[in-house]
Formats: structure tokens, C-alpha cells, sequence
């Protein structure tokens, strides 16, 4: 077993709860009522009025959330959807777990990483049934024309928000442009509760369906029997179990009370390591300063303008004690999907996976912790 | 909160297993780490399984263990016809075809070897048997029955962890090749939302592990831990995992399982006691099997669905909330792949049984308040 410690000294992310993050899941615990509850519920309009959705339906992973907003657009056998392959697996997974096929469209530059509306619009056949866009590292897509561009083909467009809580393009929350959102509450993302994800929508179909499907398509849940609402159950669905349980709710909705203040401060160290960053003539620092301000600043990219150095850099990093990761790999470069959707080919996404360094960023990071990584990525860009 | 005097089932959770997931809140380390690997070896131990793989749900378990099987399009797998929808939907997910079968009978709710039998096809590869309430089924007869006929079998154990199968105390999970698992929040262990798949061969453990985190080659724990950023995706995977609270707190509670479940069996002997003689009631399985539950759920007959509903509805009168398992060839989703008469001994079951409230922290008060109700309702019907 994996019990040897070699933790990096400076981590990609970390996590500090506060006391009163544990106190509401203990509260939780001791009440003996373990799922789909009153925390669930309350967690869900207060994330819902945060965001300005009508609807917010908690379930047990942002790839829940996203197989549930596939469904609920109705992308079924032999259709298509159209994700960006610089991202997650999960965006391009979710359509297969419908008999989907995933067509990878290309994001717009290594400077703005986020899908391409031109090119999204040239690979638009009549199978396509859903759009979904990533807020890459917490910034927004182009929702805007994507979403026009949806409408005006009468497809559905998915917002995967799993970086972006919180976030906006002009005055609507990122989640909130098409016909349903994915959040994540995996432990590295900025409301992290272990695992975890929410589906937003407007419309209330969208909702029922979510709300049925996460648990197995009963018409009536264990707490609806216990209150004594109901006393039996149909199934009118093929369902599945994506339910969050009542303590993770509970510490979502506890996190949830510290969400902005917390993004506050990652905008500050990010817009810090920008300034930091801009004296490296061989790194482009994707996005740009007046972005952040309505970023939710998830992670901090940067890309390594010479090619082939990535590998190097992160064990270079690695050994001075620094933990770097790559956001992303690009899918269609996989084994799974090379085997099943062959010949895609994404010059810009491939030279951003293969360029792309993930710098460490957390709330209670300081500023010798930022100036030691830019130095150290300084010094080892100046060594080939 | 809920208005019933006795609830179905209720949750203790003492002061130490509360520690246990804030220990691990504190720890800021939250998903697939030191505590899930520590909740599966104890897992295996306690089971006797080589290899317990923690996931996120009983479903999640059951889809895994059927993917590792290599169940898929084009394939039946035989279900018994009363269980809980999942084991059915998890056949499904795969896209092959869930085939119901017949129970026993209704005083012996669990799958029919026989029944089983008869519905083997070329395109069978495996048959689940489902521990209903607890209650061990006919798995060496299941097992003779797959060997035979080259089928694998997989114990869907989401009610019945520490079952034991046989008079040598094997577990119930380690007699299929894939036992699946549940920790939801009514479960003898429970954690909220869990669930774990138990096998014996490392091959279907790996596949499992792989599946779970969606096929990457490297977890978020490798990487933390210093290891290649890289990794790769080799195959469809989901997002199954358990977290680490989960984790803590389910291996909290394992420590008092096998206290839990010898609870659960004495309220199973008492009210087997005093509700024997009852008229219009009868009570499924035998002390044989008693001893051998490990009791999730305890039922009783009434004579047909006329009577269970006014034997319902006269306990909800008395505030004693009950429950029963439709089974799934009555659901709107099922119906119309079951002829009509079908499947008579799995519509019995169900239309005729009650479960009654059974949690291990159940006091005498509650049980005397539960028994005095059904022999009213008795009395008065």
C-alpha cells in the first residue's frame, strides 16, 4: 500500500477547511439523516439564487451532471456533440455513456484556449444534437455566439462550469447561456467537497428529468416515504444513482457562504503571477489582464512557447519541490478515443496539450510561494 | 421531524465514527487516498475477498462489476424479478438485454435456480443473483448451474454485506465471481452514498479500478504524490469513486458491523417470536436462514395485496412507517417486456409482502410499540 509521503512541498492545490465547514458536516452526521434531505435541498436553492438559475439539481459528479444534461437534450444512439477536446475526459465520456459520438472542434489559440465558434459552426451536421463548451481554467467560452450559434441550428448548448463557479461573461453567471450547466465539486476545484456536481437549468423539463434520472427514475425518493407523502414508487425511466448525500451538501452549502472571497483572492494571486510572468519572453500567459475580473481564476496555465519542453520543465520543477500538472492532455490523443474516433486531427489543441504547464494556485498560497515558482520556472527556462 | 413513531430505519452515530470524517476534513486530502485504500483492505478482510474496490454506489458496483465481466451490446444477463430497480439498470447501462426471472416463492424471495435455468439462451453470459433483505439465495446452486452452462455469476449484495452463504461462513459476494456491494444510508454499513465491488481475481479488480476513475492510467493521488503528470485514457470510463470522508466513516462503522448485524438478527428472533402465531401473517424463510442474514430488512406475508395495503395503511395509522419492493416487471419501464401471468412467484412476493422497521440501535419500546400495531391490525381485519 501507497503509505510512503512524498508530497511535494508546494502543491498544485490545497485545501483548508474552515471550522465551520466541519462543524455543519458533524451537525449533519449526528442528525442520522444520511440522503437526499432537507441539506440537499437547501444547498440547491442557495446555489441556484447565487447563480440566478431557476433551477440547481445536486448529484454525485460533474460527470453525472454532464451525462444527465446530454440526456436531458436528447443526444441518444448515433448522434453527435460537439466538445473541445482541451479539456477533462468526462466532457467527450459523458456523450458516449448516451451512444453518442463525441466530434472534437478546436479551441481558438494557445493565448485564448476555449472553443472556437468557427470552427464548432464548420463541423455542425444534421446528427448534431448538443454544443458543449468548456470555461477552460475558469474563464469564459464565447456562450454568447455559441449560443446563438445553437439556436440558430436548433441544437442544445451544454455549459461544462466545472472551473468556472461564479464566474460571468457581461452581466450572466457562466452556467446560465445554454440549456443546462455542469458544475464539479471534485476536491481540487474551487468549492471542493470531495466528490461531487450540480446541473443547472431554466427550464423545469430539463430539471425533472435530472431529478428523476439521478435517482434511478422513481417517482418518489426515500425522503418523500418518510415524510409520509407517498407510500410506493414507480420507475418511468431508465435511471441511475447520481446522488450527493446530505453531508456533502452540508459542506457544500457551508462552503458555499466563503465561494467569493475565495475566488477574490485567486484573482489577486493570478493577476500577481501575470505580472510576475510577463518580463518571460518564452511563455505565453493565456487570457488576458482584464479577464480575470470575471474568471473564478481555477487554475493558473501558462503555455511553454518552444515545443517539446514540457516534460523537462515539470521534472525540473518537480525536483525544486514544485508541483506542476498538465490542463490537458487533448482527448482525441488518447488511447481510448484514438481506437474508437480515428484521424482527428486539432493542430492548436495538440500544441497546447503538448506546451501547457499548470502552475501551483490556492487561496492561502502567499507571495514567496508565487515568486519562488516563477523564479524557479525562470531559471530553468534560461537552462535548456 | 417525520411524524412516525417507529421510522423504518434509523442511523446512531456515535462520537467516534463523527471524529473519524473530521480527522479526515481536517486532513485537506479528500478524494482517493490513504483512507479509501485502508476502507478496502478492511473491506476484504472482512468479507474475504481478495480484493474489495470501493465505488460510489451499490449501482456503480453492480455496472462495474458486469463491465469487468465484460458484459455488453448483444448480451442477457438473467435478474431476478424482485429486487431493487438497480439491478436491473445496471445490466442495462451496459447496453445488453436484463432477462427477469422467477423467485422461489414468496416465502423464499430470492432467484430460482430452476426458473434461471429455463431462460438461458445462446446470448446468456451471466445471471445475478440479488441477497434479498439479507437473505442468502441458492448460490451453490447458482454456481453449479453457471459452471455448467459457462455463465459467470455476480452477487449483487447491496442488502446482505456479512451474509454468510453456506455452513462454512462463506460471505455472500465471494461465491460469484464479482459481488457488488452498497453503503447507502438504510444499509447495515452505511455512509450516505457507497458502494464497493469484492472478486478474486486481480485481472477483474484492475478493471474495476480502472473503470471507476474513467480509464486514466495515473489518479490525482500518483500525481500528488510526485509521479509523471502525464497519463493516459484506455478505455470508456466513469466517474465511480468514493471520497475520502466516505471512506473514513465507512470504515469507522465496519468496526461495529458484526454487532450491528447480531442486533438486527435478536429483533428478527423476537419478532418472529411473537408474530408466529398471528393469523393471516406468515413469516418467509426459516431459522436456517435467520441465522445466516445478515438482515437488512425484515418482512413479513400478508394473504394477498388487498391485505398487505390495509395492514399498511392501518400501521401508518399507528405512526409505524413500512415500506415495501414492487417488483420490477409492475414498473411503467418494465412492463411491457414481461408477458402478462409471468413471473407469478416474484408478483406474489411482492404484492403480499411488508417490511417492517428494523435498524440495529432499535430499542424495546419500539419494537413492543411495532408488534403490538400488527397484531391490531390483525385483530381488526
Amino acid at each position: 500500500m501507497a503509505t510512503t509521503h512524498t508530497f511535494p512541498e508546494l502543491p498544485l492545490f490545497d485545501l483548508q477547511l474552515r471550522p465551520q465547514d466541519l462543524e455543519a458536516v458533524a451537525e449533519t452526521l449526528r442528525s442520522g439523516w444520511l440522503t437526499l434531505g432537507p441539506r440537499t435541498a437547501e444547498f440547491e436553492q442557495a446555489f441556484a439564487a447565487q447563480l440566478g438559475a431557476r433551477h440547481a439539481v445536486a448529484v454525485s459528479s460533474c460527470t453525472a451532471a454532464l451525462h444527465l444534461a446530454y440526456l436531458a437534450a436528447g443526444v441518444g444512439a448515433g448522434d453527435e456533440v460537439i466538445v473541445p477536446a482541451f479539456t477533462f475526459v468526462a466532457t467527450a465520456a459523458a456523450a458516449v455513456y448516451c451512444g453518442a459520438r463525441p466530434v472534437f472542434a478546436e479551441i481558438v489559440s494557445r493565448a485564448r484556449p476555449t472553443l472556437d465558434p468557427e470552427d464548432v459552426e464548420r463541423r455542425i451536421t444534421p446528427r448534431t444534437k448538443a454544443v458543449c463548451t468548456v470555461h477552460y481554467a475558469g474563464y469564459a467560452a464565447a456562450a454568447d455566439r455559441l449560443s446563438e450559434l445553437c439556436d440558430a441550428h436548433g441544437i442544445a448548448l451544454i455549459e461544462d462550469v466545472a472551473h468556472a463557479p461564479s464566474a460571468t461573461l457581461g452581466e450572466r453567471k457562466l452556467g446560465t447561456w445554454g440549456l443546462a450547466g455542469a458544475f464539479s465539486f471534485f476536491s481540487n476545484k474551487i468549492l471542493s467537497i470531495g466528490e461531487g456536481g450540480l446541473l443547472c437549468t431554466d427550464s423545469d423539463e430539463v430539471a425533472a428529468l435530472a431529478r428523476s434520472r439521478r435517482s434511478h427514475a422513481m417517482t418518489s425518493g426515500t425522503w418523500q416515504r418518510h415524510r409520509g407523502c407517498t407510500d410506493t414508487y414507480d420507475v418511468t425511466g431508465l435511471g441511475f444513482n447520481y446522488r450527493l448525500d446530505e453531508p456533502r451538501a452540508a459542506l457544500a452549502l457551508s462552503r458555499l457562504s466563503g465561494l467569493e472571497a475565495d475566488i477574490a483572492r485567486r484573482r489577486e494571486l493570478t493577476m500577481r503571477y501575470r505580472e510576475l510572468l510577463a518580463p518571460l519572453q518564452a511563455v505565453i500567459v493565456p487570457f488576458a489582464d482584464e479577464d480575470v475580473a470575471s474568471s473564478s481564476c481555477y487554475v493558473m496555465p501558462i503555455m511553454i512557447d518552444e515545443d517539446g519542453r514540457q516534460a523537462q520543465l515539470s521534472a525540473r520543477l518537480r525536483e525544486r519541490g514544485i508541483q506542476t500538472s498538465i490542463f490537458y492532455p487533448a482527448i482525441h490523443r488518447f488511447t481510448a478515443y484514438r481506437e474508437r474516433f480515428p484521424d482527428v486531427s486539432l493542430p492548436i489543441t495538440e500544441l497546447a496539450s503538448r506546451t501547457e504547464l499548470t502552475l501551483p494556485l490556492f487561496p492561502h498560497m502567499t507571495y514567496a510561494d508565487q515568486d519562488r515558482v516563477v523564479a524557479a520556472l525562470a531559471q530553468e527556462l534560461a537552462h535548456p | 421531524m417525520s411524524g412516525w413513531r417507529v421510522p423504518l430505519t434509523e442511523i446512531a452515530m456515535p462520537e467516534q465514527d463523527v471524529q473519524a470524517v473530521m480527522d479526515c476534513l481536517r486532513s485537506g486530502w479528500l478524494t482517493m487516498g490513504p483512507r479509501t485504500q485502508a476502507f478496502e483492505q478492511a473491506l476484504a478482510g472482512y468479507v474475504g475477498a481478495p480484493h474489495a474496490v470501493a465505488v460510489s454506489s451499490g449501482t456503480a458496483a453492480l455496472h462495474l462489476a458486469l463491465l469487468a465481466a465484460e458484459i455488453g451490446p448483444g448480451d442477457e444477463v438473467i435478474v431476478p424479478a424482485f429486487t431493487f430497480v438497480a439491478s436491473a439498470a445496471a445490466v442495462r447501462y451496459t447496453g445488453a438485454e436484463a432477462v427477469l426471472c422467477d423467485v422461489r416463492d414468496a416465502r423464499d424471495f430470492n432467484i430460482d435456480a430452476h426458473d434461471a435455468a429455463r431462460r438461458i439462451t445462446p446470448r446468456t453470459r451471466a445471471i445475478v443473483a440479488v441477497h434479498m433483505g439479507g437473505y442468502p439465495a441458492d448460490v451453490q446452486a447458482l454456481r453449479t448451474l453457471c459452471d455448467e452452462r459457462e455463465l459467470l455469476l455476480i452477487e449483487d449484495c447491496a442488502q446482505a454485506i456479512g451474509a454468510r452463504v453456506d455452513a462454512h461462513a462463506r460471505q455472500a459476494g465471494t461465491v460469484g465471481d464479482l459481488g457488488s456491494f452498497s453503503f447507502f444510508s438504510k444499509k447495515q454499513l452505511c455512509v450516505g452514498e457507497g458502494g464497493m465491488v469484492a472478486c478474486g481475481e486481480e485481472r477483474l479488480a484492475a478493471r474495476v479500478r480502472l473503470l471507476r476513475s474513467h480509464a486514466l492510467t495515473s489518479g490525482t493521488w500518483d500525481r500528488h504524490r510526485g509521479h509523471d503528470p502525464a497519463y493516459d485514457v484506455v478505455d470508456i470510463g466513469f466517474n465511480y469513486r468514493l471520497d475520502e470522508p466516505r471512506a473514513a466513516l465507512g470504515l469507522s462503522r465496519l468496526q461495529r458491523l458484526d454487532e450491528s448485524i447480531a442486533s438486527r438478527r435478536r429483533l428478527v428472533r423476537g419478532y418472529r417470536e411473537r408474530l408466529a402465531a398471528l393469523p393471516g401473517l406468515e413469516l418467509p424463510f426459516d431459522e436456517q436462514a435467520v441465522e445466516r442474514s445478515s438482515h437488512f430488512a425484515f418482512a413479513v406475508l400478508l394473504t394477498d395485496r388487498a391485505a398487505r395495503d390495509r395492514f399498511r395503511e392501518h400501521l401508518k395509522e399507528q405512526r409505524i412507517q413500512t415500506t415495501w419492493y414492487p417488483a420490477l416487471h409492475s414498473f411503467s419501464e418494465y412492463r411491457a417486456s414481461v408477458p402478462a401471468g409471468e413471473l407469478p412467484r416474484a408478483s406474489a412476493a411482492a404484492e403480499r409482502h411488508c417490511m417492517l422497521p428494523l435498524s440495529a440501535s432499535m430499542d424495546e419500546r419500539a419494537f413492543e410499540t411495532v408488534v403490538e400495531a400488527v397484531q391490531g391490525a390483525l385483530a381488526s381485519s
